[in-house]
């Protein structure tokens, strides 16, 4: 028994330091690029010590974000790999919308986890490349530096919207989900509804459950 | 307060480059090094210290050669594309006498006027970061004065008068001289407006928009994803709120019990 009881580890340090990197310069990009999109919001600027400063401060923003992606893809994305299962787990809604009652064992994340993930992916792909061109959009084409602005807004469109359903499942949505991110540790009935094949693989790796298996 | 043109009327300019001095002496914008590079146009290009400028181009047409000079600078769209595309309030605005005008002191240097101008003319300083570009010279216009190319302008090339007026004398001077104005699209409105000879075509001058429009990526932008951001962020918040107090959070050790 370790000090956290019988909570079970499903994240480690790097993966809860990066992803709060991850998060936090992203909405700091969202809320500064919000302040930007729209000029009736411009008191967001002016909190910020003005447009030209926050200009900077999006940029570095998003120098941060797109580092912490980087990293987070390759830690996260073998995990994320749909599998047969998915498709069932889907059809049912993942029991989020209606009352479900054999959803198929889940693994670490289930589809609409992996969903979001490459979601995310793909936003974030087309959000940097057009924010580098952005940055200095007369060393491009014409046409292609109009699209990049164009793309940008686009790709937020939709990260935007699912970066709320996000916020509300990890926390107001699956109450004891949160702590995942923050001291890393989950209880044992949450593991059984949550990733229950995960944690069968776990317990067979080393009974009573010791083992820093995230 | 009235709505001003100014008239350019291709068939009579001579070249001189009166306006692209005017233009200099009444901003205060000093001169800049420039190289012969073959032609009377110089500098080569519109730059930030530069609101305008003649643009020199020998076409060949009908075995005819034909010697253009165009007094090139903002065409202060009535929709401005630059405006539109601008993050900082107030560093870009349309003024009711039809003048588009920028202001450094809210201009961030972010260039997004500079990609979406139909007519690439705005101009960045690198090291200011700030834009530049012609103001149709507003301070003037509010004093009850001219721009200043036009005051400058010897051979009655460049006319400027309320929007009325100018429209009129446009389709009088293009009909005497057998030219044709630009912009042509009654959907694309602008406050400077062309008269080009009718020997040859707007594709002869060099740095001219043939068909000036909104870039089709800035009415995305602004049109659809602009209101989308909040509209799909808010709906999906009200969807989250709605899928709590009706179906509820997904609670552990409810389907725990049910389930077993």
């Amino acid at each position: 028994m370790s000090a956290h009881g019988d909570m079970i580890k499903v994240t480690d340090g790097i993966e809860r330091v990066v992803h709060w990197i991850l998060a936090g310069s992203c909405l700091f990009c969202l809320i500064t690029g919000i302040g930007f999109m729209y000029h009736s919001w411009s008191f967001i600027a002016t909190f910020l010590g003005g447009p030209y400063a926050m200009k900077w401060m999006h940029i570095f923003s998003g120098l941060a974000f797109a580092v912490s992606f980087v990293y987070s893809f390759f830690m996260w994305k073998k995990d994320c790999q749909f599998e047969s299962q998915d498709l069932q787990w889907v059809l049912k809604g993942g029991g989020y919308l209606w009352n479900v009652k054999d959803l198929p064992p889940v693994y670490k994340y289930n589809a609409g986890q992996k969903a979001f993930f490459w979601i995310l992916v793909a936003c974030a792909i087309v959000i940097i490349a057009s924010g580098v061109v952005m940055l200095n959009p007369l060393y491009y084409p014409v046409v292609m530096a109009r699209f990049a602005y164009m793309l940008h807004a686009g790709a937020v469109v939709l990260l935007g919207a699912f970066i709320v359903v996000h916020i509300y499942l990890g926390t107001a949505g699956n109450p004891g989900t949160v702590s995942a991110m923050l001291t890393g540790y989950v209880s044992r009935p949450w593991c059984e509804t949550h990733c229950p094949r995960w944690l069968a693989d776990r317990d067979s790796w080393k009974p009573g459950g010791e083992k820093d298996v995230a | 307060m009235a709505e001003y043109i100014k008239l350019i009327d291709v068939t009579k300019c001579t070249g001189c480059r009166g306006c692209q001095v005017a233009c200099k002496q009444w901003n205060s914008l000093p001169a800049v090094d420039t190289m012969f590079t073959g032609s009377l146009q110089n500098p080569k290009d519109l730059n930030y210290n530069t609101w305008c400028l003649i643009r020199f181009d020998e076409v060949e047409k009908d075995g005819k050669l034909n010697w253009l000079m165009r007094h090139d600078a903002c065409m202060h769209c009535e929709t401005p594309a630059c405006a539109k595309a601008c993050p900082s309030p107030g560093a870009l605005t349309k003024n009711e006498n039809g003048s588009v005008v920028h202001n450094p002191a809210y201009c961030i240097g972010c260039r997004s006027c500079i990609v979406a101008c139909p007519f690439d003319i705005p101009r960045n300083d690198k090291a200011l970061e700030k834009m530049a570009k012609c103001s149709l010279c507003h301070d003037r216009i509010d004093d009850g004065k001219k721009p200043a190319c036009v005051t400058a302008c010897p051979t009655g090339c460049l006319t400027f008068g309320t929007k009325e007026e100018m429209l009129k004398a446009a389709e009088k001077r293009a009909e005497k001289v057998k030219g044709v104005i630009y912009p042509a699209n009654p959907h694309y409105e602008t406050h400077v407006m062309y008269i080009l000879p009718g020997t040859v075509g707007v594709e002869d001058f060099s740095h001219m928009n043939p068909h000036p429009k909104m870039p089709a990526t800035l009415y995305w932008w602004k049109n659809l994803f602009k209101p989308f951001t909040l509209i799909g962020i808010a709906g999906v918040a009200g969807a989250a709120f709605l899928h709590y107090i009706i179906k509820g959070p997904h609670r552990v050790h409810e389907k725990k019990e049910g389930g077993e």
